[in-house]
């Protein structure tokens, strides 16, 4: 023993070793003062040929390369009777090859480099991501670029595509989970752009013109924001992007209009039918953007009322008091353009749903009634101030998040500024945040589950359901046809 | 007292190359006197560290009556020790000694008896169970962990458990892992066990909302059916008979077996000073005595000498999977089969459930049914070496609406299987495949997180080195290893085929 220690001591670590007496219980612990200054946008940001914004950043660690090209462009967009379209272009851009090479030639030579090309579609922000190594980077690049600028949508290539996306219709009710998150959208949303959905004669008539078309009118350099990070040298790669972007043009374009007021929804209860153990719930309404000032009052809000996992009142109560449940909480949900959604969840057995709801509602009121306790407060706050820095863990992550403030018309400034707008919620503001944003009033309860046992409810909280308001029985729809499934 | 061991000589850095790039993977490794291993990555930059503990112990260290527990202790440790998550221990203790006492009346009447005993003598036990658990709330500081956590900034914040490991995580600000220190020790030393019996309730909703899932009870059987003697053959979740009667005596026992510190491992992935850490583990980890040292599991799979068939019907999409026995990691066929895979493979499920997007649609078997006779929906295989026994599994989905069935493909998977057996596969693509996976352990390497975990579970089977030998293995695939092992393994009497076919019910 004393022969180690002594080694210890000659090495000079007491100094290190004295800094740590074991200590019991977590508020026994001191922690040394921690500095964090995020990366500055203005530093990584860029404007290529064309018009072409991006977020560069080297990072030399690992022989990689990432690089992503996030536009304007998704779902939102598609026309009424065009259905589909963002999600047939999101499989075929690849797939459906270039001017110069066909989808399988594209997709062999990246297999064989071992690199990744990816493109996906969602709402409103398409994005085509590829990661190689960066002894590859030139091929990469030319790869990513020829898809961008001069897809071609090849015939066999497209019909493949849809014969396989009808497909992913025939399975689109199997999963509970994801039908409740589509009918809840629809319910909240109404018949809107946000909530059409394709159908099988929707993309049966979709055609490689219609393809070329929203190409055409998306994909300019104008209209999309580049993320690069990796191993490589940020003035040879701007040369060398400006070089590949050359050709590529922008045309005006003007973005679209939507409807930005939503009908009124009846609250009430939801009902679906489904011969399943358990009822699959989404309580709540229509949020905020989060652009709005409110934002941070309701980043805080929410944490505490279910947000914060098992800090939170109703994990806390529902899971953890009474066992109900794996999954419960409470969500805000952010979309680019709109209000978002807001909901209470759970999945519970049959005979406790009504109980599980019932939970969960009084804790929508609870928050509104009374200031949450300085320890929640604290517990909240404190974990958006400590955790900011996560997002600048890798470099990846970093240019991303800048490309996607850009994208979106955010400030960039944002993250700069948010810890001190995180500091300056308050409990009387959280409070305020609760009652303009949970309405119990207002909350329609979708339910997926099996009617009989749900509506009996069990010991605790026996039914019927209509003690939450009127009782509306929801037809399950049939995705390939947009027609309610007949009922064998 | 504690121990000094000479840290400096015990402190290895290895820096690995591959590929003749300029990769380095820069791991410290030290271990500490009671047999905890540590291992760091010091990666500076972002003061974050990413905080994961490992034990060797899954639910393949189950038996019969305890199915599920490894899972269900995972659950347990954040329910609070001797330590968090209680006002007053001595209280709490007595009030738990009560809880066990009327719940071992009740599991005997319950479970003990046919036909599920006396309802009439339950329910005034149930009644003071009830009880109990009243008394006991005032004294309970409710995921006191959890919040401590999030309080200092924990993301990532997690536990999972597999066959083989159980993890539990956190990433927190750089000047706070000692807090992660404290806590992950206490867990391991004051384990507590607290409202036992509502968590199990959670577990089994946890089942239940998996059993929801089209397709999760078939495949269940197909896993049993596969293994009839490895402890493989048993989802992590457990069955539910096991869920029901584990007892707290179970978990307690459970525990002292296998939540010891030679039995786990501390991977540190960020912006640290690793002398720092060390001195912190030694404080807290070191303070643990050793315990007994854990055998590994004693059943593997015996030869199956007969062809398996299954089939079933259900609300999930029709779909085929051949199954076949393979050795564990570590065997020389392990490089060819993985190869094998990747050449076959990697089309059909990378980018979700059709396997949407670029670089998903190449692989061999992909482009044979799904892009030319235009036969499946998706098709795909999959090598999991695992760490005692493996398997190798094709699947696929017809296409409906061209009135193919999963027999259809049956077929055309074992012409190709044959074909590989005699031909192999091409120089190109083997030399893709071994590009891909090589490039793929890189991808690996980038997120802290994926890197943390991938070091720390292979450190708990071979050691944390074989993340690299497992790539040099494949760099040496020749295409008749690739042949020899599809001979040895692609035959009837080693397979499994599982034929499901939807039916929508009620």
């Amino acid at each position: 023993m004393k022969k180690t220690l002594a080694l210890v001591l000659a090495l000079g670590w007491i100094t290190v070793l004295s800094g740590y007496g074991q200590v019991e219980k977590p508020s026994d612990l001191k922690f040394p003062e921690l500095k964090y200054d995020p990366p500055d946008p203005k530093a990584l940001r860029t404007v290529f040929a064309g018009g072409l914004r991006g977020y560069v950043q080297e990072d030399r660690s690992l022989p990689l390369v990432n690089i992503s090209a996030a536009f304007d462009f998704g779902s939102l967009y598609d026309s009424a009777d065009k259905a589909g379209l963002a999600e047939l272009l999101s499989a075929s851009l690849i797939k459906g090859g270039t001017g110069s090479r066909t989808g399988t030639e594209i997709e062999d030579r990246l297999d064989f480099l071992g690199g990744s090309l990816s493109f996906n579609a969602g709402e409103r922000i398409a994005t085509l991501s590829l990661t190689v190594r960066s002894q590859d980077l030139d091929e990469g690049l030319a790869l990513f670029f020829d898809v961008l600028r001069d897809p071609r949508f090849r015939e066999d290539a497209v019909a493949l595509e849809k014969a396989r996306l009808v497909e992913g219709l025939r399975q689109a009710n199997d999963q509970p989970a994801a039908v409740l998150a589509r009918e809840y959208e629809r319910l909240l949303y109404g018949d809107h752009p946000l909530t059409r959905q394709a159908t099988r004669k929707s993309y049966e008539g979709l055609t490689v013109a219609d393809l070329k078309a929203a190409h055409g009118r998306f994909f300019s350099p104008r209209n999309a924001v580049l993320a690069a990070s990796g191993d490589f040298d940020r003035t040879a790669l701007k040369r060398k992007i400006d070089r590949l972007i050359g050709p590529w043009k922008s045309r005006p374009s003007v973005p679209p209009e939507f409807p930005g007021s939503f009908p009124p929804v009846e609250p009430g209860v939801y009902f679906i039918q489904r011969p399943i153990s358990q009822g699959y719930i989404s309580l709540g309404h229509l949020g905020l953007e989060d652009t709005h000032p409110d934002f941070y009052a309701v980043q805080v809000m929410n944490f505490i009322l279910g947000g914060g996992s098992f800090t939170s009142r109703i994990t806390t109560k529902v899971r953890s008091d009474e066992g109900l449940a794996y999954n419960t909480g409470s969500r805000f949900t952010y979309r680019w353009g709109f209000p978002g959604t807001f909901s209470g969840y759970v999945q519970t057995k049959s005979s406790t749903v009504a109980y599980a709801v019932s939970l969960i509602l009084k804790e929508f009121e609870r928050i509104r009634a009374e200031l949450v306790t300085e320890e929640e407060m604290e517990t909240a706050v404190n974990y958006y101030l400590e955790s900011f820095s996560e997002v600048f863990q890798t470099a990846q992550t970093t240019t991303s998040s800048f490309a996607n403030l850009e994208l979106t018309g955010k400030p960039l400034d944002y993250y700069a500024r948010y810890r001190d707008r995180i500091k300056a919620v308050t409990r009387e503001k959280v409070l305020e945040a609760a009652r303009k944003y949970i309405r119990p009033d207002k909350t329609a309860i979708m339910i997926i589950g099996d009617w009989e046992p749900c509506n009996q409810g069990g010991e605790k909280y026996p039914g019927p359901l209509e003690k939450f308001g009127p009782v509306r029985r929801v037809p399950l729809l049939d995705p390939l046809t947009g027609d309610p499934v007949k009922t064998p | 007292m504690k121990r000094f061991p000479s840290l400096v000589c015990l402190l290895l850095a290895a820096a690995v190359c591959a590929g003749g790039s300029s990769l380095s993977l820069d791991v410290r490794e030290h271990v500490l006197s009671n047999g905890m291993k540590i291992l760091m990555v010091p990666k500076p930059g972002v003061p974050r560290v990413v905080c994961h503990v490992y034990y060797k112990v899954g639910s393949i260290n189950e038996r019969p009556g305890i199915t599920g527990i490894a899972h269900l202790f995972e659950h347990m440790m954040f329910k609070g020790t001797r330590v968090m998550g209680v006002t007053d221990f001595g209280k709490n203790d007595a009030i738990n000694r009560k809880i066990d006492e009327v719940m071992d009346k009740i599991y005997r009447e319950r479970y003990w008896k046919r036909g599920g005993g006396d309802e009439d003598k339950i329910a005034p036990w149930r009644k003071e169970y009830e009880e109990l658990v009243k008394a006991e709330k005032p004294l309970i500081v409710k995921d006191d962990l959890w919040t401590v956590y999030m309080k200092n900034g924990g993301t990532g914040l997690n536990a999972s458990t597999g066959n083989e490991t159980t993890g539990y995580y956190v990433t927190l600000p750089s000047n706070k892992v000692e807090l992660q220190m404290l806590l992950e020790s206490d867990r391991m030393m004051n384990a507590y066990f607290r409202e036992f019996y509502s968590e199990k309730d959670v577990v089994m909703e946890e089942r239940r909302l998996s059993e929801n899932r089209p397709g999760f009870l078939f495949g269940e059987q197909v896993t049993a059916a596969f293994y009839a003697a490895s402890p493989y053959s048993w989802q992590v979740l457990g069955w539910m008979d096991d869920l029901k009667k584990i007892t707290r005596a179970d978990i307690r026992e459970f525990h002292d077996r296998y939540y010891v510190p030679n039995n786990c491992v501390a991977v540190y992935v960020g912006a640290f000073d690793p002398k720092r850490i060390l001195a912190l583990a030694e404080t807290y980890f070191g303070r643990i005595p050793r315990a007994a040292d854990v055998e590994p599991i004693r059943t593997l799979e015996p030869p199956q000498a007969a062809e398996k068939r299954l089939s079933g019907e259900g609300p999930a999409p029709t779909n085929l999977q051949i199954m076949f026995h393979t050795p564990p990691e570590g065997h020389p066929d392990t490089a060819p089969l993985q190869v094998l895979s990747t050449v076959l493979g990697s089309g059909g499920f990378g980018g979700g459930f059709m396997g949407r997007g670029g670089g998903g649609g190449s692989g061999r078997l992909w482009k044979l049914l799904v892009r030319d006779k235009q036969s499946a929906v998706n098709a795909s295989a999959f090598s999991r070496p695992q760490w005692y026994v493996g398997a190798f599994q094709f699947s696929a989905m017809p296409r409906l609406d061209k009135g193919v069935s999963p027999e259809d493909l049956e077929k055309e998977i074992w012409a190709e299987i044959e074909k590989i057996k005699k031909e192999g596969v091409t120089p190109e693509e083997l030399q893709a495949a071994k590009n891909r996976r090589e490039s793929n352990f890189l991808r690996g390497l980038q997120s802290p997180m994926g890197l943390t975990a991938s070091l720390g579970r292979a450190e708990l089977n071979r050691g944390w080195r074989s993340l690299i030998t497992d790539i040099e293995d494949i760099r040496k695939v020749t295409n008749d290893d690739i042949k020899r092992a599809a001979a040895v393994y692609f035959v009837k009497d080693n397979s499994l085929t599982a034929v499901y076919k939807r039916k929508m019910g009620r």
